[in-house]
C-alpha cells in the first residue's frame, strides 16, 4: 500500500514542528495530527508513561523499547492484554516506544481497521518520527530540569545575598523563615535556637501558628537530638493532615537549632523529595550564616558586658576618688551612703550603714541616707540630676542635712552580733551578701526573719505597707558585708522602697565591690579619728602633767614661803590689833593700825589660799545637797546685793538629787564664783542662779548655772582663767577659779564656761548625781592614792 | 588665877600670846621648845598647854604625845601657821587644833571653852 502523503513532506512537518517554540503539549498535539493527516483511516495518539498501566501489553512493549508492528490482529496473541487495553486491539495497529538512553517516554500508538501491511519505508518512517518525538520529550524534560535548577540556585542565592546582609539575630531570624518560606511556598515556618546557658531549645521565630502544633515541639527536639533532619507527610483520616519538613543547624559538628516548613502552599499540602532536597541545601547554607551572627551575636554581648564593666569601673573610681577627700569619720559615712544612692552611682533609693562593736559584740546603726517620702525623693532626684560637674566633685559637695527620720530610726538600732536569725547580724557572721524579699506581717513590718518588735522590721522595713501597691506585698531589700582589712567590719542595707526597682545579682555584685573600697576608707577613719583621740588624750595628759610639775615646784616653793613668812605675819598683825586698842579713836595712829591689821589680813588670806592650792586637801565626801549648799553660799554676797542695784533671779527646780562632795568646799566653789559675778557687774545688772538636774547618757547629773551680765570675758583671755596666779585684777592673786577647778574636777564634775563678750559670762557647772558621785569617788581613790 | 603654859620656837609670838593671855587674866609661863615644855610643866604645872607644832629639838607632837603619858586630863592646844597636820592622827590627842592667825580672838575663845571659864 502506497503511502497517501509525500513521507518527506510528513518527516519536514515534524522536523519544523519539533523546532517550534510551542509547549511541549501543543507541539506533541500537532505532531500526532499531522501523523493522523498523513494516515487518514487510521487512530493516532501519542500515550504518556503515566497513562499506561502496569502489566499490559504496552508496559511490556515500552520497557522492552521494542515497536510492535501487527498487520493483522487476529493472528495478534492476546496474552497480558488487559481489559482497559482491549480498544487498542485494532485490526491492525503500531506501536513505536519513545526512548532516551534509559526511560520511556511513552508510546506512539496508530491504529487501522482494516488489515494494513506496513511498508518497509512506512516503518522506516514512523521509526524516524518515532525518534524525533522521543527527542523532542527528553529535551523538554532537560530544559524543565535546567530551568527548575536554575531557579532553585536563584533562590538560594538570594537567601544567601539575605542571610549575609545582617548579623542581626533579631533581624536573621525572621529573614531565614520568611524567605525559606518563600522558597519553598510552605504555609508555615518555626525556627528554634538551643539557649547557650540552659541547654533548652527555644521557639525564636514563627509564621503560622505550627509551633502549636502538639508535635511540632516533639519533632524539632527529635531532629535536635538525633541531628538527623526529617521529612514527613502526614495524611491520616482521623487527624488533621500535614506535611513538614525539619533540620538541625549544624556547624562545626556543633548543633545551634533547628528550622523546620509545614505545608505546601499548594492544592496536594504535600512537600516532596524535591523540596526536602532544597530544604536540607537551604539549612546547610544557613547553618553558616547563622553560626556567624551567633558568634556576633556572642561577641557583641560581651563587648557590651566588658562596657558595662567599664562604666562600673569608672564609676567605682569616681565613688572612690570622692571618698578620698577627707579623713573625716561621719564623712566619710555620709559619702559612702551618698554613693550609693546618688543616680550615676549605685541608684539605690535608701541606704543604711550598721558598724560591728566589737567590745559589746553589737551591731550598732550609724548612719542612713534616704527620703522620708516618695515626694521628697522626687525633689532630690530632680535636683541631682540638674547638677553638672564629675561625679567624684558632686558627691563630695553633696552635704544635705541628714535629720532624716530614718536616720533617727537607723541610729537607734542596736543588734546583738549572735542573733543568727537577724539577716544584719548573719551578714557580718557569715560575710556574704544576701539579697532578700520579704513579704509584709500581719503587723504592717516587713517580715525579714527576726524576732517581732525588731526595729528593722517594724520601722526600717517600715511603713512598707503604704508603699507598695501592689499585691503581693513585697519588701526587697539587700544586705553586704563591709570589708575593713581581713574582717568584716559592719553591713550596708539597701532597698528600692520608691520606685521599686528590683534589686539584681549584678547590683549587689557592684555595691559588694564598692563596700569592699568604702570599707577600708571607713576603717582608715576610724583609725584616723582614733588616733586623734589618742593625740588629744596625751596632749591632754601631757598638759596636766605639765600643770602638776609647775604645782608641784610651786607648792615647795610656796610652802617653805608661807612657812616662814606665816609666824612673823602673825605677830606683827597680833601687835597691830593690841596697838588698835590701846590708840584713842579718831587719830592718824588708830588709821595706820588699822591699815596694817587690813593689809595683814589680806596677805594671810593668800597665804591660805596658796597653801590650800599646792595641798592636796583631803575631802569629806557625804551626800550633799546642793541648794542648800548654794543658798548658803549666797548668803555670804547677799547682803551686798540686796544694798546695791543688782537683780536676783533663783531658778531652783524641785526635785534635785543630792550628790556626793565635800560640803565645805563646794561652798568655797560657788562663793567664789558669785562673788566674781558680783565683781564684773559693779554693782548693776542681774544675777542668775539655776539648779536643775539633767539626765545624760543614761546617767543623772545635777547642773549649777550662775550667770552675770558683768560684760563677760575677754577671749584673749578666756583659755587663761584657771591658770594659776593668772589674774585682770587689781587685788588677785588668780588663785580663785583654778581653786574652783580644781574642786570641780576633784568631784568629777565639769565646769563650762558660756561666754559672751560684751554681755556676760555663765559658769555651767555639772556634777554626778549621788549614786554615780560614790562611784566616781571610788576612781579617784585609785588614781591618787 | 589659871596657868597656861605657851610652847613656841619663835620668840615674837611667844611675847605676843603671853601679852595677850596674861590680859585675859591668866598667868602665863613660856618654852621654845617640846623638851623645855615637858621640863616646865612639872614646875610650873599649867592649867592648858598651847603647843607649836613645828619646832626644833622636839616638836609638838612628840612633846603632845610626853605629856598625854603624864596628865591624860590637861587641856592642850596644838597651834601650826596652816591646816598641814589636821589629818595626822596623833593631832586627835590634843583638845583643839587652832591654825595661827593674827586675830586670836578664837584662840582665845577655845581657851575659855576648855578652862571651863565661859
Amino acid at each position: 500500500m502506497a503511502i497517501p502523503m509525500n513521507s518527506y513532506d510528513l518527516l519536514k512537518s515534524i522536523v519544523q514542528l519539533s523546532m517550534t517554540s510551542f509547549p511541549i503539549s501543543i507541539k506533541l498535539d500537532r505532531m500526532v495530527q499531522s501523523i493522523s493527516e498523513a494516515f487518514p483511516s487510521a487512530r493516532c495518539l501519542l500515550l504518556k508513561p503515566e497513562e499506561i498501566t502496569r502489566d499490559g501489553f504496552l508496559f511490556r512493549l515500552a520497557s522492552e523499547k521494542e515497536p510492535l508492528w501487527v498487520e493483522d490482529g487476529s493472528s495478534f496473541q492476546k496474552e497480558n492484554v488487559l481489559p482497559e487495553e482491549e480498544s487498542f486491539l485494532y485490526p491492525s495497529f503500531a506501536c513505536i516506544p519513545l526512548n532516551d538512553e534509559t526511560t520511556s517516554q511513552g508510546i506512539l500508538y496508530l491504529g487501522f481497521p482494516k488489515p494494513h501491511p506496513f511498508s518497509p519505508e512506512e516503518v522506516e518512517l514512523l521509526l524516524l518520527i518515532g525518534e524525533v518525538m522521543a527527542g523532542v520529550i527528553q529535551n523538554e524534560h532537560l530544559y524543565q530540569k535546567a530551568e527548575e535548577t536554575i531557579s532553585e540556585l536563584k533562590a538560594l542565592h538570594e537567601m544567601g545575598k539575605a542571610v549575609a546582609s545582617t548579623l542581626k539575630l533579631e533581624n536573621l531570624f525572621p529573614l531565614i523563615v520568611t524567605t525559606g518560606l518563600k522558597i519553598l511556598k510552605a504555609k508555615g515556618g518555626v525556627l528554634r535556637i538551643e539557649d547557650k546557658r540552659t541547654k533548652e531549645l527555644k521557639l525564636k521565630w514563627s509564621v503560622g501558628n505550627y509551633h502549636q502544633h502538639p508535635l511540632d515541639e516533639k519533632i524539632a527536639k527529635r531532629v535536635f537530638y538525633t541531628q538527623t533532619p526529617l521529612f514527613f507527610n502526614h495524611f491520616g483520616e482521623e487527624k488533621p493532615s500535614f506535611s513538614i519538613l525539619c533540620a538541625p543547624f549544624l556547624s562545626q559538628g556543633q548543633i545551634l537549632g533547628t528550622l523546620a516548613f509545614y505545608d505546601k502552599d499548594s492544592d496536594a499540602s504535600k512537600f516532596d523529595k524535591k523540596d526536602f532536597q532544597l530544604f536540607l541545601m537551604m539549612v546547610n547554607q544557613l547553618s553558616l550564616a547563622m553560626e556567624n551572627a551567633l558568634t556576633h551575636y556572642e561577641i557583641s554581648n560581651m563587648a557590651q558586658e566588658n562596657e558595662k564593666r567599664v562604666a562600673q569601673l569608672s564609676t567605682l573610681w569616681e565613688l572612690n576618688k570622692a571618698l578620698l577627700t577627707t579623713v573625716h569619720f561621719e564623712r566619710i559615712l555620709h559619702l559612702t551612703l551618698t554613693a550609693i544612692t546618688i543616680g550615676e552611682g549605685l541608684k539605690f533609693n535608701r541606704a543604711m550603714l550598721f558598724l560591728v562593736n566589737e567590745k559589746d559584740r553589737l551591731l550598732q546603726g550609724a548612719i542612713a541616707v534616704g527620703p522620708d517620702s516618695a515626694e521628697e525623693a522626687g525633689k532630690i532626684w530632680d535636683t541631682l540630676s540638674r547638677e553638672k560637674g564629675p561625679l567624684s566633685d558632686r558627691i563630695a559637695q553633696f552635704t544635705s542635712p541628714n535629720h532624716s527620720h530614718l536616720n533617727e530610726i537607723v541610729k537607734g538600732i542596736r543588734i546583738p552580733l549572735e542573733k543568727e536569725q537577724c539577716i544584719l547580724s548573719r551578714t557580718v557572721l557569715e560575710g556574704k551578701p544576701f539579697n532578700i524579699q520579704s513579704h509584709q506581717s500581719k503587723e504592717g513590718g516587713a517580715q525579714i526573719g527576726c524576732d517581732r518588735g525588731c526595729r528593722l522590721g517594724s520601722e526600717v522595713g517600715c511603713y512598707v505597707g503604704e508603699h507598695l501597691s501592689r499585691d503581693p506585698k513585697v519588701y526587697s531589700f539587700a544586705t553586704v558585708p563591709l570589708m575593713g582589712k581581713g574582717k568584716v567590719i559592719g553591713v550596708i542595707l539597701v532597698d528600692n522602697l520608691y520606685n521599686q526597682n528590683p534589686i539584681t545579682e549584678e547590683d549587689i555584685h557592684f555595691l559588694s565591690m564598692f563596700s569592699n573600697q568604702a570599707g577600708l576608707a571607713i576603717e582608715n577613719a576610724m583609725l584616723y579619728r582614733n588616733l586623734e583621740q589618742v593625740h588629744d588624750e596625751l596632749k591632754e595628759t601631757q598638759n596636766l602633767l605639765i600643770q602638776r610639775e609647775k604645782m608641784v615646784a610651786l607648792g615647795e616653793l610656796s610652802n617653805s614661803i608661807a612657812h616662814e613668812i606665816k609666824n612673823p605675819l602673825v605677830s606683827i598683825g597680833g601687835f597691830a590689833r593690841r596697838l588698835y586698842r590701846t590708840i584713842p579713836d579718831d587719830t592718824m595712829e588708830k588709821q595706820y593700825t588699822q591699815t596694817i591689821m587690813t593689809e595683814v589680813a589680806r596677805v594671810e588670806k593668800i597665804l591660805t589660799d596658796i597653801f590650800n592650792y599646792t595641798h592636796d586637801e583631803s575631802m569629806a565626801f557625804k551626800p550633799c545637797n546642793l541648794r542648800n549648799i548654794l543658798e548658803e553660799s549666797l548668803s555670804l554676797t547677799q547682803e551686798k546685793i540686796a544694798a546695791g542695784k543688782v537683780e536676783l533671779v533663783k531658778d531652783f527646780s524641785e526635785e534635785i538629787p543630792q550628790i556626793n562632795g565635800d560640803s565645805h568646799q563646794l561652798r568655797q566653789v560657788f562663793s567664789n564664783l558669785i562673788h566674781n559675778a558680783y565683781q564684773a557687774m559693779k554693782g548693776e545688772g542681774k544675777l542668775s542662779l539655776r539648779l536643775h538636774s539633767i539626765a545624760k547618757n543614761g546617767t543623772s547629773y545635777v547642773e549649777v548655772e550662775i550667770a552675770d551680765t558683768g560684760g563677760g570675758i575677754d577671749p584673749e583671755n578666756l583659755h587663761n582663767i584657771f591658770n594659776p596666779f593668772y589674774t585682770t585684777k587689781d587685788k588677785s592673786l588668780g588663785l580663785g577659779l583654778p581653786i574652783v577647778h580644781k574642786i570641780i574636777t576633784s568631784h568629777r564634775g565639769q565646769i563650762e564656761v558660756d561666754n559672751h563678750p560684751g554681755k556676760g559670762v555663765n559658769f555651767i557647772i555639772t556634777l554626778p548625781a549621788s549614786e554615780q558621785g560614790r562611784e566616781s569617788r571610788c576612781q579617784m581613790a585609785e588614781d591618787h592614792p | 588665877m589659871k596657868k597656861i603654859l605657851v610652847v613656841d620656837d619663835e620668840e615674837s609670838i611667844r611675847f605676843l600670846y603671853k601679852e595677850e593671855l596674861e590680859e585675859e587674866g591668866y598667868l602665863v609661863e613660856c618654852a621654845k621648845n617640846g623638851q623645855e615644855a615637858l621640863e616646865k610643866l612639872t614646875v610650873f604645872k599649867p592649867d592648858l598647854v598651847s603647843l607649836d607644832i613645828k619646832m626644833p629639838v622636839m616638836d609638838g607632837i612628840e612633846a603632845l604625845k610626853r605629856i598625854r603619858e603624864k596628865e591624860r586630863h590637861l587641856p592642850v592646844i596644838l597651834c601650826s601657821a596652816y591646816g598641814e597636820y589636821k589629818q595626822d592622827l596623833t593631832t586627835w590627842a590634843s583638845d583643839a587644833y587652832v591654825v595661827k592667825c593674827a586675830d586670836l580672838t578664837n584662840f582665845k575663845s577655845i581657851i575659855r571653852k576648855l578652862l571651863d571659864l565661859s
